[in-house]
């Protein structure tokens, strides 16, 4: 019984909680967005701009079938999977002991005058740290083979809804949870030790101000078929939706580019932005071939196990025959 | 018009009799909140069989508020340490209150005050021929260098506070009044409650409770063991009347109507007053976050009506095991207030240290925030020393704590006591550093929490940071990016 209820509390959460992506209101603020886009800059009427946004081979795909079934299967996983991994807290604690053990980085000693501004700081630091780790994490996700293939169940959607963040391993979802654990440990720990309690978090309904700006201003449309692009300039600087649309694009000269989540200057440094191109058509998934069981839910969580398993083999065998 | 179809004379019928109605409930109600009231410790009937004398209260424990008063005379002398003083007078006087038994010793503190009248002004009307000595902790005490017992640190202590002027020692960080009293307040009062009357005198046939404590007395031998404990935890006996915060502010001298329980306009030491763990009990709980002085004495209260009810017979098995679990909870809920004050100074050492470190950076004075250091670490130090005075071996959790703390506070220069010589002098050695000793601090405030189960956590180091880690953090769930 107590797992049902934690079950309908984490669902209901996950649209209800103004510091999860896919918060109602987000999702009211990205349909919005849509409208103006459609509206305004492609010129199409309600009517039109309404199907597009509300497209039934979109939402009713079986992709997005696969994807809902994640979100739910995923969330009765977590409830057991959550209570075993490390917290934040943990990670903080573990930091800030060591920061004692070390002289180069030291609590504030002397007044400042900026001391207002410090949970602005706080917060800012932490939201550009936790999307750098983001931006590194999805990376590697990309470019280590055993990780590919947990990562490759995220990328086999053929279509984009909000929904489809959730189209995630959960062998993935643990990695993730850790980063967000890490990040949040580092910061904590850092900011505390040097400025004690002086830091706190400025929020919007809970949730992170620049975050919640971020998912308000349409964050939810980078999983969508809406193509929304910002001036190429701007794509210098913060990910459109267009941007990680081209992510997921099929087309060979579209992968590994765009693997950032808020600011494109991760990617900028590291050489895979690429802006987007209104003009170019895009196909969403690993391949443009589609696969029979690509949307199949038990392909879905057994075949990176698979994958894993066919590398691991591979690479004991190439080393035991080098020895050999 | 009279929709309900009511006369004017059953209007007036129901009227009286709801008012009636209501007057006797209040009655009632204020009779039966009034009675909850005098859930007091005491006065508890005579039970003794053949008990020939006038007494009609049986309740007794003024050999432990005398000592009450001797710990406090013991605090107040030890801040008159002298170095220039030939005849060692300090320490003489502190003496006579520690291991003396002589008649003509006065109450120094508390002391009468305009808006706070004390009943009593000499130590011999709560109780004649008293000494701390007698009663304080005879096992090592590891905490303290030299390999001494519990009564010898204490002596050492004395001595030391006598020839350090103002009882505190800049250059090795010792606040003596603060180590002689958290150190005593656990090696007399802690002990000899639950390491002494809780524990091995609960048992049917020592001091039974169908003889009389003494030849004549007019309480039996279970009772008295039972109020003697009482009356080292220090309590007033209306505490169960009271607020933690009306708690506290009797031992502060604050609220004469809250101590003034039989109203007759002073302060009876015997029994209205707050002593030593009940006011750190009381401390903590007006906070809020928990309830230690009431648990301890509502306890004590319950396991004396428990005693008074058999009525001058031997107790039964299942009235020694109810008793020995009120003794349970009883010590269990005491050893938490030491550890939450452990807790607290682990705090406010690790803050001293901040303020320190913040000073000598910016080549201000540090003599505020060094005193201060000192102060609290005698307090962290005298507090931990008095856990370690209980009923139980705390092992691996004692060594941890005096490693960490060491035995001596840290000083700026980094120096630390590692020892006494065959002199008890102290020797010093080179430390580790400030950021390691803060780091202690923090395992030690662990430590509390995790072995004693500590709620109250005031000064608590870690709490912003989970505050903070509470601020950012959500209900996880598997998701891309």
């Amino acid at each position: 019984m107590d797992i049902i209820l934690e079950f309908i509390n984490r669902l209901y959460t996950t649209f209800a909680d103004p510091q999860k992506r896919v918060f109602l209101g987000y999702l009211i603020a990205a349909i919005c967005i849509s409208f103006f886009w459609l509206m305004i800059i492609k010129n199409k009427n309600i009517y039109e701009s309404m199907k597009i946004i509300f497209d039934k081979k979109v939402f009713f795909s079986k992709s997005s079938f696969s994807d809902y079934s994640m979100l739910v299967i995923n969330t009765l996983l977590l409830i057991f999977l959550s209570p075993i991994l490390i917290s934040q807290l943990a990670i903080a604690n573990l930091i800030y002991e060591l920061l004692h053990l070390q002289t180069i980085i030291n609590p504030l000693r002397m007044e400042i005058n900026y001391m207002w501004l410090l949970p602005f700081i706080f917060t800012f630091c932490y939201f550009v740290f936790d999307d750098f780790t983001k931006f590194i994490t999805h990376t590697i996700m990309h470019k280590i083979p055993i990780l590919w293939a947990i990562h490759k169940t995220h990328h086999s959607a053929r279509t984009l809804t909000p929904i489809t963040v959730f189209r995630t391993h959960p062998l993935e979802g643990i990695i993730f949870i850790l980063r967000s654990a890490i990040t949040q440990g580092i910061v904590i720990a850092l900011f505390y030790y040097v400025y004690g309690n002086n830091i706190s978090l400025v929020t919007i309904l809970g949730a992170n101000v620049f975050s919640f700006w971020f998912h308000l201003a349409g964050s939810n449309l980078r999983h969508s078929h809406i193509r929304i692009s910002y001036w190429p300039w701007l794509e210098k600087i913060i990910i459109s939706p267009a941007q990680h649309q081209v992510h997921h694009s099929t087309k060979k000269r579209h992968f590994n580019k765009n693997f950032g989540v808020t600011f494109a200057i991760w990617d900028r440094i590291f050489g895979s932005l690429k802006v987007s191109n209104q003009h170019e058509e895009i196909k969403f998934g690993i391949c443009e071939k589609e696969e029979i069981y690509e949307n199949n839910i038990i392909y879905l969580y057994i075949s990176p196990f698979i994958e894993i398993y066919k590398i691991i083999k591979n690479f004991l065998q190439q080393n035991i025959l080098k020895l050999r | 018009m009279n929709y309900l179809n009511i006369s004017k004379v059953s209007f007036k019928k129901a009227s009286l009799g709801s008012i009636l109605a209501c007057s006797l409930t209040f009655a009632l109600s204020s009779s039966l909140y009034a009675a909850g009231h005098e859930n007091g410790y005491g006065p508890f009937p005579v039970t003794v069989k053949g008990y020939s004398g006038s007494a009609t209260n049986s309740v007794s424990y003024g050999g432990q508020i005398a000592r009450h008063l001797l710990h406090n005379n013991l605090k107040k002398l030890a801040s008159g340490g002298n170095p220039n003083d030939p005849t060692n007078a300090p320490m003489k006087k502190m003496i006579v209150n520690f291991s003396g038994k002589d008649a003509g010793r006065k109450i120094l503190s508390p002391t009468s005050k305009d808006k706070f009248p004390i009943k009593q002004k000499m130590v011999d009307e709560l109780s004649k021929k008293k000494n701390l000595s007698g009663k304080t902790y005879q096992g090592v005490m590891p905490a303290w260098p030299g390999n001494m017992t519990g009564v010898q640190v204490l002596n050492h202590m004395i001595k030391k506070a006598g020839k350090t002027s103002g009882g505190v020692d800049t250059r090795n960080g010792y606040n003596y009044p603060q180590l002689i009293s958290k150190f005593a307040m656990g090696a007399v009062f802690y002990n000899q409650a639950c390491d002494n009357y809780l524990d091995e005198k609960l048992n049917a046939d020592t001091k039974p409770n169908n003889k009389p404590y003494k030849k004549g007395a007019a309480y039996t031998g279970k009772e008295h063991v039972w109020d003697e404990a009482f009356g080292y935890w220090g309590a007033a006996a209306h505490t169960m009347s009271l607020s933690a915060k009306d708690s506290y502010n009797v031992a502060k001298g604050k609220s004469l109507k809250a101590a003034d329980h039989n109203k007759d306009g002073m302060v009876d030491l015997a029994s209205e007053m707050t002593y030593a763990h009940a006011y750190y009990a009381s401390s903590f709980d007006k906070g809020g976050k928990t309830n230690y002085l009431k648990t301890v004495t509502g306890a004590f209260i319950d396991g004396r009506k428990l005693i008074t009810s058999a009525n001058g017979n031997k107790l039964s098995e299942s009235q020694i095991i109810q008793l020995k679990s009120y003794a349970g909870e009883i010590c269990d809920n005491w050893e938490a207030v030491i550890a939450e004050s452990v807790f607290k100074y682990a705090g406010s050492v690790y803050g001293d240290i901040e303020k320190i470190e913040k000073g000598m950076a910016s080549g201000s004075s540090i003599d505020k925030a060094l005193s201060n250091y000192i102060k609290h670490w005698g307090e962290l130090k005298g507090f931990a020393m008095a856990l370690q005075a209980g009923k139980e071996n705390l092992g691996q959790t004692a060594t941890k704590l005096n490693r960490m703390m060491g035995f001596g506070p840290l000083m700026p220069n980094l120096s630390q006591v590692v020892g006494v010589d065959s002199s008890g002098n102290f020797i010093k050695d080179q430390g580790s550093s400030f950021g390691y000793y803060k780091l202690h601090m923090i395992k030690i405030q662990k430590i509390m929490v995790e072995a004693f189960g500590v709620t109250a956590r005031s000064k608590d180091k870690m709490s912003g940071m989970a505050a903070l880690s509470k601020s950012l953090s959500t209900k996880t769930s598997a998701e891309n990016d």
